[in-house]
Parts: structure tokens; sequence; C-alpha cells
């Protein structure tokens, strides 16, 4: 670890102008549950660091119209405790299944989106629900879509000085059933893959929106858009759950495995589907 | 006239030995009041840092510490051409090389990555970490060997360029050969021969307690005092004062709590020399800490092996033979490497008795990691091939994998039992662990009723306890016991306690022999002042060896006790005895003298002591194993005695995700006398952690140009507790050890030799791939799966029948030894050797 000056601002436009004052090589922490590490093997060396962690306005889960808003600064630990109504709950389910307890208890939802390690599990939750992001910076606030949000290749789009304040997730009206199944070696390992499946079903029970979404074996999470659209329509019954399987696969790890581990990622894809497929379209509204 | 009341009965002092005594240890581990290495804190104290290469062979240009001098907070700066001249190489003496091959640090060239380039040492760890930013490396890369074979083929770069090796240039540099009965004619002669190459993975200690040590050179004194989380002080003391050119007496080794080991921590490390260095050049404290990723680089890992294997069994099922060709790799050092090979072997043909073994090891350096010790010592290696090919053989034979067993493994009528290989087994209980094991999994019926994914493993070992090195003489260990002024007693030995509970295992057996209650018993920390001399705490010794010099040390005390007890109270020995803190005649336990009175006329009123009675009541016992040296034809009793492990493995296999989940798992062992269940347990379930480690998760992965790519516990597979089966299926089948006078054997290291086989065995059970090399991922796992339905085969092999195996896959692309013998050495070859040189500077110490 380097030398650091730590500020605790008070509030969120606080937090921006001491970014914008100590310049680009100031950094945000959260939680620190990634950030520490880099800094403990210096691959990070921050002069400045502006904490969120007192900052009151950015942590905490609140409905705003029709969209649930979680600051950016809640942790996951918070999260899991919340009791969130319909497919919202796969988002406490989501935050209560991953790392370890003591990471869950500093880490936070919006430290996991902006490390944007692929591997995270609120990457996939995010792109997957199609949840929107809310940006602070000296110029303003500003919402992007996941796809606005990530950089394709990886990472953010974000600039120094901005600040994710929080998480738009949208309303409980958005989807029927929202399922994540994700694989990792080990208990406390980040997800080596990770597919979310969210359905809305016609009132007469077939597919009126389906997406399905792939992270942690992407640098960045896919919806395999045709995949899903294609099945608009369809009666859940009747959806051949191998195939769809074999279509996200192709659709979002296109080629033939070069490598073991392109191999294995497209295998793991391709179970981890089957699986969130079954288990959306068995209970698709509980 | 009242009546008295009745006096209360007397009772019979209570034995602790063979009772689970809760651990004396815990109290200050569960309090977070331990102090480890890194928290020893000196007056004065300075703070060392290390460069390591980032690159795994290269040559050194140059080193360039002159902006490192100037940084702030530096006080000195060191590099490998600095002391070139001012310390001697090490690790002749358990390599049996004539000169050693160890060096503080780098100076021609840079044969690891991690490998120590030059050090800071400074007034905080930070400036030291800054500093080591402003030292300019020049390396000039060479191509790295990783794979042990291609560091073997003719034309491959020479790692260690200035030594010469017994057999020749290159880099092997020793080889192990076993020749025991006809191991060709019993292949000739055989029903069935069963052959598969396997290879095995290498292992990190990954003791949670780091590396480390802090140097505090008293320059009045001129005593080294260091500080070392080390499993041996001795091993420590004897190499750093070798390495220094000063006297043993110079040099002090304390111990802190070291918070494991497995091995690992077994011998002297360059940090251990760096940091005295420096504190000599200051006179000043320095701490000198690895960090896990250096750890992981340099704090050696499990060997790595290549096994040609063959097993010969006749139509009944009787192995008549074991043929093998095995590659070892001891990476670019390796202080105990080669021994791994020679004992691993030797007690890996065990439990059976082959009556024809021809083995041939090629022991080689390459571009990386140091291998060494760790739990199982080459064991594990051994049992990976051999109780793979028997569960092979008995599928040719059509036989139960358990019949098999049942039928080979060591049964005598009598006692002691010499095998074919020489090992004199005193006492086992192997063939009913082998049942009991595999009972408690429900061996029969779930064989009878297979379950689609799910499938059961067997497979047997046996763990010398302690052992006679082949390149050294000795197996010994020393406890010095004294009857203090108050009653209590201190236990000094230099066996250091990492896990292993000597506090409390010690204190057992001296509360049994010198009555003594349990509480006033202290086992001091190892000290090499005050310490008695003894190898370390490795290779399962500490119960057997160590506890046996502690039984013979209490029984001298207890007799000298006795004496002044009868002189006091004019009796005959034979009519006293001792127990509940004082010593009585026989039958009457409440009377009696307390000891503290006895110890105090031995220290503070000598009049009281029988005529001509030595006074004090301090005494030392030395325990040596009666073990054999190795022979010339590989040979010989090199244990003491043999622990019997037998282990059955129930795994899941998820056929999406290639996920190998141990659902159940039954140990049944043979641990002698056990002195205290509730160690020798936790013995059992840590050493089936990192078996299971070894066969599913963890492995030291590089890079083609020999970076280690995973030296994080974040990327490197470690199990953790989650990954465990319940065991609740632990059983314990003594058969006393009948040469250790107490009946114990060793527990440290049965947990883990058969975990690797035994999950193997299930894996194929379960679907039909055959794992030869380690460890078993989920992706390993899957893809076999796929090809394997690909193919259409029944059973598949892999990597062996993979697609894009470059390997050899069948017996006629084998390599064949080479068997050309030593060369023979003599000083007279050595070109530009000039014994005028040879002075030593024993009191002067030297100008570092
Ligand atoms: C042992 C371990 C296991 C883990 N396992 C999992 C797992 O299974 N699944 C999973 O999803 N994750 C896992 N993680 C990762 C964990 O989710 C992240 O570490 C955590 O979410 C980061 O959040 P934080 O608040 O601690 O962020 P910090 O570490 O404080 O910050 C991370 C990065 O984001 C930036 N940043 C943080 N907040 C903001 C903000 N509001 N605006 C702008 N920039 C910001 C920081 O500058 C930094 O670059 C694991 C981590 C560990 C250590």
């Amino acid at each position: 670890m380097k030398a650091f000056t730590y500020l605790r601002p008070g509030d969120g436009a606080e937090a921006v102008a001491l970014l914008r004052e100590h310049g680009p090589d100031a950094r945000v922490i959260a939680g620190g549950q990634s950030l520490l590490l880099a800094l403990k093997d210096r691959s990070a060396r921050p002069p400045v660091l502006v904490s969120l962690r007192g900052v009151p306005e950015l942590a905490g889960v609140r409905v705003e119209g029709d969209e649930l808003v979680v600051g950016a600064t809640t942790t996951y630990a918070q999260l899991t405790r919340a009791e969130l109504p319909g497919w919202q709950a796969t988002i406490a389910a989501v935050a209560g299944d991953l790392a370890d307890r003591p990471v869950r208890t500093m880490g936070t939802i919006g430290g996991g989106l902006c490390a944007a390690d692929p591997r995270y599990d609120v990457l996939t939750l995010v792109t997957g629900v199609g949840a929107r992001l809310e940006v602070l910076s000296s110029a303003g606030r500003r919402v992007l879509t996941p796809a606005e949000f990530f950089a394709p290749g990886g990472g953010t789009r974000l600039e120094p000085g901005d600040v994710l304040t929080a998480i738009r997730f949208p309303g409980t009206a958005a989807w029927d059933g929202v399922v994540f199944e994700k694989f990792r070696t080990r208990v406390f390992d980040a997800a080596l893959a990770s597919v979310l499946c969210a359905v809305r079903l016609d009132p007469d029970g077939a597919l009126a929106a389906l997406q399905l979404t792939v992270g942690a074996a992407v640098p960045v999470p896919v919806v395999a858009v045709q995949t899903g659209s294609a099945l608009v329509g369809t009666s859940a019954a009747a959806v051949d759950v191998d195939a769809v399987a074999r279509d996200v696969v192709t659709e979002v790890l296109p080629g033939r495995g070069d490598t073991p581990a392109l191999q294995y990622a497209r295998e793991l894809v391709s179970a981890l589907t089957r699986r969130a497929l079954v288990r959306a379209l068995a209970h698709p509204r509980s | 006239m009242t009546q008295a009341p009745p006096r209360p009965t007397s009772t019979a002092p209570v034995k602790l030995v063979g009772q689970s005594v809760p651990r004396k240890e815990d109290l200050a581990l569960l309090t977070g009041t331990a102090r480890f290495i890194d928290d020893v804190k000196l007056p004065g104290m300075l703070y060392a840092k290390i460069l390591r290469s980032p690159v795994a062979h290269a040559r050194v240009r140059s080193i360039d510490t002159s902006r490192a001098r100037q940084m702030p907070g530096v006080v000195d700066v060191l590099c490998g051409a600095d002391l070139v001249g001012r310390v001697k190489p090490w690790g002749d003496l358990m390599q049996d090389l004539l000169v050693g091959d160890h060096t503080p640090f780098a100076v021609d060239k840079v044969l690891y990555e991690g490998q120590e380039l030059a050090a800071v040492v400074a007034e905080t760890k930070y400036q030291a970490l800054d500093a080591l930013e402003a030292i300019e490396i020049d390396l000039e890369e060479l191509p790295a060997l990783v794979d042990p074979e291609a560091a073997m083929a003719p034309g491959a770069g020479l790692i260690q360029e200035g030594i010469t090796y017994e057999f020749g240039d290159g880099n092997i540099f020793d080889r192990y050969r076993v020749r025991i009965g006809d191991a060709d004619a019993a292949a000739e002669e055989a029903d069935v021969v069963v052959r598969q190459r396997f290879t095995t993975n290498r292992q990190a200690g990954a003791a949670l307690d780091p590396h480390g040590c802090v140097a505090d050179y008293d320059t009045f004194t001129r005593e080294l005092t260091i500080w070392s989380s080390t499993q041996s002080i001795y091993m420590v003391r004897d190499v750093l004062a070798d390495v220094l050119q000063i006297p043993r007496n110079k040099v002090r080794v304390r111990i802190p709590e070291v918070g494991a080991g497995f091995g690992s921590k077994a011998q002297i490390f360059p940090y251990e020399v760096i940091a005295s260095i420096f504190s000599m050049r200051l006179g000043r404290p320095v701490h000198l800490v690895l960090g896990r990723k250096e750890i992981f680089q340099s704090g050696t890992a499990r060997n790595g092996q290549v096994r040609y294997a063959e097993l010969m069994c006749r139509r009944d099922g009787t192995i008549t033979g074991y043929r093998d060709y095995v590659v070892h790799n001891c990476g670019a050092f390796s202080v105990w490497g080669n021994q791994v090979l020679h004992i691993g072997t030797n007690v890996g043909m065990l439990p059976y008795a082959i009556p024809n073994i021809r083995i041939d090891g090629d022991i080689v350096h390459t571009n990386t990691a140091p291998g060494g010790a760790l739990r199982g010592f080459g064991i594990p290696q051994t049992i990976w091939a051999k109780e793979q090919l028997v569960d092979m053989a008995a599928a040719e034979l059509g036989m139960d994998p358990l019949e098999l067993r049942a039928k080979n493994v060591i049964r005598p009528e009598t006692f002691p039992f010499t095998t074919p290989m020489g090992q004199i087994i005193d006492s086992t209980s192997m063939y009913d662990c082998l049942h009991t094991s595999a009972e408690a999994i429900g061996w029969a019926e779930k064989k009878a009723h297979p379950v689609p994914y799910e499938g059961v493993g067997l497979a047997v070992s046996m763990k010398y306890t302690s052992c006679r090195h082949p390149s050294f003489d000795t197996d010994l260990s020393a406890v010095r016991l004294r009857l203090e002024t108050d009653g209590t007693v201190t236990i000094y030995s230099s066996d250091v306690t990492h896990g292993q509970s000597h506090a409390t295992m010690l204190a057992q057996i001296v509360a049994d022999g010198l009555g003594v209650g349990f509480e006033k018993i202290t086992l001091a920390a190892p000290d090499s002042v005050t310490s008695p001399f003894g190898l370390g705490t490795y290779a399962s010794r500490g119960a057997a060896v160590l506890g046996t010099a502690c039984r013979l040390a209490t029984e001298r005390l207890r007799e000298r006790v006795l004496t002044i007890a009868a002189h006091v109270l004019e009796a005959n020995v034979e009519d006293l005895d001792i127990g509940n803190d004082r010593v009585y005649i026989k039958g009457l336990p409440d009377s009696g003298l307390y000891l503290e009175i006895l110890a105090s006329f031995a220290a503070y009123r000598t009049h009281q002591l029988p005529p001509g009675f030595e006074p004090t009541l301090e005494v030392v016992a030395t325990y040596d194993t009666p073990t054999e040296r190795e022979g010339a034809d590989g040979s010989g009793n090199l244990s003491v005695t043999y622990s019997a492990a037998a282990h059955s493995a129930h795994v899941r296999v998820d056929p999406e995700t290639g996920y190998v989940r141990v659902v159940d798992y039954a140990m049944a062992h043979d641990t002698g006398v056990v002195i205290n269940p509730l160690v020798v347990e936790g013995q059992h379930q840590g050493g089936f952690l990192m078996g299971l480690g070894m066969v599913l998760g963890e492995d030291y992965l590089y890079d083609a140009d020999g970076h280690l790519t995973n030296a994080s516990f974040a990327t490197y597979l470690a199990p953790t507790a989650t990954d465990m089966p319940e065991l609740t299926k632990i059983y314990e089948i003594p058969a006393p050890s009948l040469t250790i006078p107490g009946g114990q054997k060793g527990a440290g290291e049965s947990g883990t030799g058969p975990v690797p086989a035994a999950v193997g065995n299930a894996v194929f059970d379960a679907t039909g791939v055959r794992f030869t090399e380690l460890p078993i991922t989920p992706q390993k796992m899957l893809l076999a799966l796929r090809e394997k339905e690909r193919q259409g085969a029944v059973t598949f092999r892999f990597p062996d029948d993979m697609p894009d195996f470059t390997g050899p896959r069948t017996k006629a692309e084998w390599p064949e030894p080479d068997l050309t013998d030593a060369v023979d050495f003599d000083w007279d070859d050595l070109p530009g050797f000039d014994d005028e040189d040879d002075e030593d500077d024993v009191d002067g110490g030297p100008a570092l």
C-alpha cells in the first residue's frame, strides 16, 4: 500500500467536488472490498481516496414511482435483508449468495458495478433485468442503460470524477419471474459463468418477454437478444429448453471451442441456461 | 465421643494418555493472543523486503541499487554480487551434494520466478517497499524449462550451471533406483500387467502464518538471535552458522507461535540469511516477513512427478511385481526434493509385500518454484499411481477392488514382519482398516446398485512414522525435563509444535509418569540456547519419536524423585508410588510427600538428599529410532513403525458442470496407541483436507515462460470448509507399535496419502473416466465426459485420450530410463581446484 489522503464528503455534491478538485488520480472508495486488494499489492496507487461511506443519500432502498431505487453504497448485507416484492426478491437473493460474510457486510452494489469484473453477479443482474444506472458528476446527473454504463470490451465507461449514485430497477410489473444461476468452483469464488433469465407472460401463458443474459464467461454481460425475442409468443410449456440453451451459446459465444477454457465456458452457459429456464418457466409468477 | 467422619476412599490417579484432553494450545489461539512471527517487535527494529525476479530464467546483467540507497528511510541494500565469497552456499547436506547450491540471492543467473535478487532494509516496511521499486535490474531472459521431461531432453538448456552432478551434465541432479527381486521376469510371468503414465501436481504448503523471521545481532557478544517461523530450530541454526561461518553457539534460534508449516518450513530459506546479514551489518533487529505471493513463489511446493508405472498380478489376484520410471520435478532448487522420491517410493510400496520391484527415478531441476517436503512426503504421489493401477488390475481380473486389496494387504501371522522392500512392520491393522472403511461407505451396497454419475473408490497406504533420511543418518528427538521447586514441571524440546499439540500430548505423558497435575506442566518455547538437540517437527514424528524421548525422560525423572522420597520416608523404592502430585506408600494415595517438597530438597536442602545423590531434578533423554540406512538396492527399514490408512470415497459428478463433490468419506487408521483422540482426529481431518485439495483443485499453474499465474489465495484453489464432506466416519483400529515403547504411531500424514487415489478411483467408478493427471478440476472433468461421449467410449483416460494430448499414450512410446552409473567423482578432476584456499575462519566472524 502507498500513503494516501482519505477524504469523507457528507453528500454526493461534495464527493463530486472533491474528485474534481483532486484530479483524475483521486479514486472513490465504497466498501473497499475490491479496491483495498489493489491498494495492498500496489496495483492501484491513488494519492487521494474519496470515501462514500458517510454519504447517507447514496445508501438505502426506496421506491420511486414504478422503480425500485437502490443507493449505490447499499451493502450486499443490507440488500439481503431488504424485503422486496415479486421478482425483486431475486435482487436480495443474488446479494445474499455471493462472496463471503465479511465481503457482503462491507461490499456495496455500486462498488461491484464500478469494479465491473464480469464475474461479479450484480453486472449480470442489472443487465438482465434492464436496470438503469444513475451517475453524478460535476456536469450534473445522467441515467445510463447497462449497455451505456459498461464498456463493450470490459470495465465501465465512467470518467474520472463520476460517481454512481443509484441503481434504478424496473417495477414489479416488468417481469413475472427472474431466475439467476451461476457456477463457481468454491462457494466464496466469483462466478465462472452466470445466466439470468427474466420472463413476462401474457394472460394466456404465452411468453410476452424473455431475456436471457450471460455473464462472467464474457468480458461484459451479454443479452441473447435474438434467442429471447424469437421465443416471444411461444407458450411457456412449449419451450424446448435444450434448443434454447444451444441458441444462447451460439449467440453469445459463437465459434467452435479453440481453448479448453472457452469450450468449458460454452458448456457452463448451456447448463446454466437450461437450469435458469426450467426454474423460470416452472413457476413464472412466484 | 463423636465419630470422625469417614475418610474419603482413596482414588487411584486417572491416566491421561488415551483421553481427549482439551488442548493447552487452544486458549491463546482462540482468543487471538498468540504471538506469531509478524507480531515480534524488538526495540529499534528495522524492516526488510526482498526484490524477487519477475522472470523464471535469465542471466543477470546488472543490478543497480544506488538509487534505492538514497530513498527515504533506507538503511542498507544488498544484492547477490555484494555477498559473493562472503557466505557459504548451502543445501549440500540434505541433497547429498558435495557443494551447496543455495545462495541468498541470484548472482549470475535467475533460476525461477520469485528468486531473490536484492533486498532493502528501512525504518518502515513501506519505505523498504518504495526502495525496492528504485532498484534497477537488467536481466537477459532465457527460455524457461517448465516441464520436467522437457528439462531432461537432449539439447535442453542447463538450469544450474555451476554444479557438476554425479550423473554428469544436465538438469538431472540425482537418480534413484530400486532393485528388489526381478520385476522384469515378474512381468513376463504375470497373468495380468496393467500400466499407465500418471502425473501429479505441485501443491503449496499454504500455511496461514507466513514464512518470516526477525534477526537480532548483538555486536558486543557477537551473538545472532533469530526468531523464525520454522519447523526445525537446529536445521536453521546449524545451516545459518555454516553459511555465515560463525560458531554454532553464537547463533540462537527462537520460536514464536508457528501457524503451521506442513513441511514447507522444514528448512532454512534465503530470507533468514538475508535478515541475519542485515542485522550483523547494522547491529539492529531486522524484521523480514514474506507476503503471500512470495510464499507461493518461493516457500517450497510439493514435488510434481511423472510416473510410468506397471503393476503385475497373477490370475488369483496376487500382486507379484511393480515397475516404475519416475521423473521427479524438484523445481529450480530443492533442499529435500530428492529425499521425497526415495522415501515416498520406498514406503509407497506398502501396504503390499511386493516381491519384485524395479524403479528408476530421474530427479530433475526445472525453472519452477523450489520443491520440497509437503504433508505425505511423496506417499500421495506414489499412491496416486499405484492404487489406481490396483483398480485397473481388478477390472482386468474381473475382481472386486476391495477383494483384490484384501488379498494383498499385509496381514502376517506374526510380527514383526519384514517385506521384500525391507520394511519391518512391527504391527498393523491394515486388513481391518480396509474392511471397516469400505463397510462404512456402503461399498457392497453401492457396487450392487450403481447410481449414474455416482461412484465409490478405495485406496490404502501406509505412512512412515518419522524416517532415517537416506541423505543423513539420524532420526532423533530429545526432551529435557525439570521438576521445579514448586512442583510444576517444565518440558524443553527443540521440536517446534505448530499444530501437533506437543504441549498437550507431552504433558499427558509426563502427567501419567510423574503423577503431576496436567495443569502444572508447561512446554517451554523452543530455543536453541535451552532446548536439547533434536531434528524438528516433520514426518509425523512428534508423538512417536519426541513422545518416546519424553517418556524416557519422565522415567528417569521419576526414578530420581522416588530415590529421594525413599530416602526421606525411609522406605523401599518398590513400596512407593507416584500420583496426585505426591509420592506415597502403595495403596495410600492420599498420604505421602508432595513433589514440591522433594524438588525443593533437591535444590535448596541438599542435606536431605540420599548420600551421593547429585542434586536437582533435571534430566535429558534422547531417542534415536532403531531404523536402517537405505541399501544400494533401495531396500531398508527407513521408519520405526508404519501407520495404516484405508480410505473410501463416495463422489457425485455433476454431468453438466463437471463439479466433483465428495459426498461421503470414510477413513480407518491405525495410529497405534492414541495419546489424545481429539488431537489425532484433528490431524486426520486436516490431512484429508490437504489430500482433497491435491485431487480436486490445487496446482501451480505456470505459463510457458515459467510465470506462476495463480500465486494468491483468490486464484489458487485450496479447498475451504464448505468443500469438506461431513467427516463422521473416522475410525481408529489400534495395533500398538511393538518398537515404540508407548505403542504410538505417527498421525499427521495418514489422512493425506490415499485421498487423491481414492477420489480418482471413485471418479472412474462414477464416470468411466480415469484421470491420470492431477488435479481433477470441473473443467477437465466436463471436457473428458464430452470427449468420451463423442468417441462413444465406455472408458476413457484424461488427458491421454484427448485429441490434443501430445504425451506418450502407450508403453511403446514410453521413454526408457538411462541406466548409466554415476560418474566416479575425484576432486583432482575439478578444474582449478586448489586446496590451499581451504582455511576456516572460526572465531573472527565474517566481514559482512
Ligand atoms: C473474497 C471475495 C469474494 C468475492 N466473491 C464475489 C462473488 O461471488 N460475486 C460477486 O459478485 N462479487 C464477489 N466479490 C466482489 C465484490 O462484490 C466486490 O468486491 C464488491 O462489490 C466491491 O464493492 P465495494 O463497495 O467494496 O467497492 P470498492 O472496492 O470500494 O470499489 C471498487 C471500485 O469501484 C469504484 N467505486 C466504488 N463505488 C463507486 C461509486 N459509487 N461510484 C464510482 N466508482 C465507485 C472504486 O473506485 C473502485 O475502483 C468478491 C470479493 C472478494 C474480496
